[in-house]
């Protein structure tokens, strides 16, 4: 039976103990980068990205008529023989599926693999009824004799080892196994479930689609106990999610060309079967077989009604959101869903499983956007686990002190600032004059301690700006600074780098100085009302019609002004003055560098390796990747890069706070790559990474130098 | 010129999910190398469900002379002792390497996924480019009213679940052959 974490303290217990299985940790780290490496070698002959928006686009225009869809499916199947149930809950198909057993006497049930009937824990179910149940698909199987839930939705028993599964095979069979040979491993599970599948009287599946205007199901699969499970026993249920639906063959075949290449990388799987209605079946009095498809609802019809959840019901339950989740990599399933796993996970276990479940778990997304990258469905997943956690908190009924807290200082800049200005004062005895704080005090050591933190800069960029900014005559572009809340009381000097350089360039900078924080960390806390007053509080400081461009340094900020603040406004159903002219105007500093400014090819050498981290919002964000990289090179030094660049940091705002323990993990893998590069120099271009970076290579001290790319390209000369 | 090229990526792409491919003259051809693997792997027993009465015939002398056992239908009965299994396959789709077999049949069903080793027979006039190309014939047999079992089949049965290493033969064919047969005609 799966217990997941339903409050924080008793969650980070959890992923303590994750942390510390060391197979768990390098069979999914291991799993992470295969994945990400393999999948331009899987879609070197498919337009994924146009390919994806076809399939979502159409699965959108089925959502809103999945009953319709069930009607014509059901009418279609039962000409056919199959009679078509629907459930409204879990509760119900369960009741539908074992009364379908007892009518036809059956003792004896086989299962193939299926995530809908984990939803319903019918195993569960089943056994308390009296049934025999056996699941034959190997990584189902090896769960089920382990008493627990998968740990990812393609390969449920992914958190195991071999020797592991070895001794549940030898606990079930009484016979020595040689677990360090896998192959041999497989032959037991073919020998022992063989019988099972003869003696079986009744087969239980699920569906990957519901082809309404055939009636037919369509299943994919690879080892053939699908395949088997549908033709031996007498009967056969398909337990299928209203999502399934889809209208016809040709949509099929078009989820069936990313299905098996997102989950495991093939081109297709060893099996797809299309089935429909009552086929031969030789052990029985008609010689056919009883066929029954049970539709589970259980949420889904109001999900579908949903102006913004509604487009979860698009998963096809590939499982790639978890492979590329650099959380995931580093707790696992078990920490890192209920039922359902991953990013899709956080957000569909609140609606089937309810709040309880979600609480702590919705919490732990560090919003990298990788998931989002690879979703076959174009589903915003890192939006919609903050949305969720916003329906979370809204159902709590009480507002956390976090959100209490963001709200009070961030909707109030004057304040706000005053409390960052302070904190220079009090990390004095801490930094002891350092810009780097490497020991706290002994109480947040412990969690915190895993990078050096930055101090607070004794005069805010905002403060210098008058004496910095002189009005240049006949500028040839005029700049709107966004510095973020990291340049300007942090990096300023980042600031007076950037200045140095567009002075050069006859360019005119502005500060508008009622800017506040992008809202960015509120948002991420979702606390949706004050991520709206930071927007239009932004939008008014700067008047975006006398500017070519309002640049930013700080990926994060020009990835949530660009494209979160057009969410914000549309979801609110409001329409903000200015805001598009405002959004068109934001650029990220690499881009304007590159494209706008045309930073010059220089001669010199200066002898120096350097590798680049790609911050996740600027890479995935906002698609920017091969100018910072052009941008390194043009300023004379060699680009050396480093495996996994464009994976996230372990930042993430807040997230590094929330979740040390695991941030401290990413960070580690991060540096370990870096310092595996051979690199003098690590360049990025987003303060909060250069925050997380530079920590931890200080904590390691480490010779390697962190720099924002704006430091490298103004000290070049 | 097409063709060729069809017959190239068909077999390109099965060798590379673990299919065994040969291109054969006739079907004779393919009931002597069905006996042959039998014979060669050690193996005891066959099954043909879906064969022309007279190419089973022909299949029985042959392993009667080999003294090997045609397993005669139903073979839900023997299920577990079919060794190969030898089928027609209805198309191949050559992007994949897949093969479609309309398995509607309880003994086709049941032989091709509990044999050890299933052969498959496909004139090579059958293989189309992808699954575009075949969805019109799949969508024939579908709207049927009546009920159908269609499997696609591309190699061997396989399964990663335990620490993602790659393992044949979990629960289906534990081999995968593909006879593509040039001289038939559609």
């Amino acid at each position: 039976m799966i217990k997941t974490a339903q409050d924080m303290k008793s969650y980070k217990k959890k992923i303590r103990q994750a942390l510390g299985d060391s197979f768990l940790r390098s069979a999914l780290d291991e799993f992470n980068t295969a994945y990400r490496e393999n999948r331009p070698n899987v879609y070197k002959d498919i337009d994924f990205n146009s390919l994806r928006d076809i399939i979502a686009e159409n699965k959108d225009s089925l959502i809103p008529f999945l009953e319709v869809l069930f009607e014509e499916f059901r009418l279609n199947a039962q000409k056919a023989g199959a009679i078509v149930h629907r459930a409204k809950d879990a509760r119900q198909a369960n009741e539908i599926i074992a009364r379908i057993a007892k009518e036809n006497k059956v003792k004896k049930i086989i299962k193939s693999k299926s995530m809908t009937a984990e939803e319903t824990f019918l195993n569960d179910y089943l056994e308390k009824q009296g049934f025999i149940v056996t699941e034959t698909d190997l990584g189902e199987w090896i769960i089920q004799l382990k008493h627990e839930g998968p740990s990812h939705m393609v390969m449920p028993a992914i958190h195991l080892s071999r020797y592991q599964v070895g001794e549940l095979f030898e606990k079930q069979t009484d016979l020595k196994v040689d677990a360090q040979n896998i192959d041999k491993l497989v032959k037991v599970a073919r020998r022992e479930l063989r019988p099972r599948f003869l003696e079986a009287d009744m087969g239980i599946t699920g569906a990957n689609f519901a082809i309404a205007d055939s009636g037919t199901l369509g299943m994919v699969t690879n080892e053939g106990n699908m395949r088997l499970t549908t033709t031996l026993p007498r009967v056969h249920v398909a337990l299928v999610g209203f999502d399934k639906l889809v209208s016809d063959l040709g949509s099929a075949l078009r989820i069936l060309k990313l299905l098996p290449r997102n989950a495991t990388g093939q081109a297709i799987t060893s099996y797809v079967t299309w089935i429909k209605g009552a086929n031969q079946s030789l052990n029985t009095p008609f010689g056919k077989k009883e066929m029954h498809v049970v539709f589970l609802d259980n949420g889904r019809l109001s999900l579908s009604k949903d102006p913004l959840f509604c487009t979860s019901l698009r998963c096809i339950r590939c499982g790639a959101c978890a492979n590329v989740c650099p959380i995931y990599s580093k707790v696992g399933g078990h920490r890192y869903g209920h039922v359902y796993i991953g990013a899709i996970g956080l957000i569909l276990t609140l609606f089937f499983h309810g709040k309880d479940n979600d609480r702590a778990i919705v919490r732990n997304c560090i919003n990298c956007q990788a998931c989002k990258e690879v979703c076959p469905v174009s589903i915003d997943l890192p939006h919609l686990i903050k949305k969720t956690y916003a329906r979370v908190i809204k159902e709590e009924g009480k507002t956390p002190v976090k959100n209490f807290l963001l709200a009070k200082v961030m909707k109030n800049r004057k304040l706000f600032h005053f409390i960052l200005r302070s904190a220079y004062l009090a990390q004095q005895p801490l930094s002891k004059g350092r810009p780097l704080i490497r020991h706290l005090p002994a109480f947040l050591e412990k969690d915190h301690g895993f990078r050096s933190l930055p101090t607070i800069a004794k005069i805010p960029l905002r403060d210098l700006w008058q004496t910095l900014s002189p009005k240049l005559e006949n500028p040839s572009l005029r700049i709107a600074l966004f510095a973020g809340c990291a340049m300007d009381f942090i990096y300023p000097d980042h600031g007076k780098d950037l200045l140095k350089l567009l002075k050069k360039a006859n360019i005119q900078v502005d500060f508008p100085l009622d800017q506040t924080c992008c809202g960015l960390p509120a948002m991420m806390a979702a606390e949706e009302k004050t991520a709206k007053e930071l927007a239009v509080k932004n939008i008014q400081a700067f008047e975006a019609e006398s500017y070519d461009y309002i640049l930013t340094l700080c990926a994060s900020c020009a990835s949530h002004l660009t494209h979160n603040y057009e969410k914000i406004f549309r979801e609110a159903k409001e329409p903000a003055m200015d805001l598009k002219l405002f959004t068109d105007k934001i650029i990220d500093f690499s881009s304007f560098m590159d494209r706008v400014y045309k930073f010059p090819q220089t001669d010199q050498n200066m002898n120096k390796q350097v590798t680049y981290h790609a911050p996740c919002h600027l890479c995935r964000g906002l698609h920017v990747t091969d100018e910072p990289r052009a941008l390194i090179q043009k300023a004379g030094y060699t680009y050396v890069p480093s495996k996994d660049e464009d994976v996230c940091c372990g930042f993430g705002g807040s997230y590094s706070v929330d979740f040390p323990e695991i941030s401290s993990e990413i960070l580690k893998k991060k540096l370990d790559n870096v310092e595996a590069s051979g690199a003098d120099i690590l360049v990025t271009d987003c303060p909060g990474c250069v925050m997380q970076l530079s920590g931890g290579l200080d904590k390691r001290q480490s010779h390697i130098k962190v720099l924002h790319l704006v430091e490298l390209l103004a000290n070049k000369k | 010129m097409e063709k060729k090229n069809l017959i190239q990526i068909m077999t390109e792409k099965a060798v590379a999910v673990g299919t065994i491919v040969h291109e054969i003259s006739s079907v004779s051809d393919a009931l002597q190398y069905a006996v042959d693997l039998n014979k060669e792997k050690n193996l005891k027993t066959l099954a043909c469900p879906g064969l022309d009465s007279e190419d089973q015939d022909r299949l029985l002398d042959l392993c009667n002379s080999a003294n090997l056992d045609l397993l005669e239908e139903p073979l839900r009965n023997q299920a577990s002792s079919i060794d190969t299994s030898l089928t027609w396959v209805n198309y191949g789709i050559a992007d994949t390497g897949t093969l479609m077999l309309a398995s509607d049949s309880e003994e086709i069903r049941i032989a091709t996924m509990l044999a050890k080793i299933h052969i498959a027979m496909l004139p090579v006039s059958k293989i189309r480019l992808d699954t575009g190309s075949i969805e019109a014939a799949l969508n024939d047999i579908l709207k049927k009213d009546s009920a159908s079992y269609t499997a696609f089949i591309t190699g061997p049965s396989r399964t990663a679940d335990i620490e993602r290493v790659l393992a044949i033969g979990v629960h289906g064919p534990v081999e995968l052959h593909l006879l593509l047969i040039k001289d038939m005609q559609p």
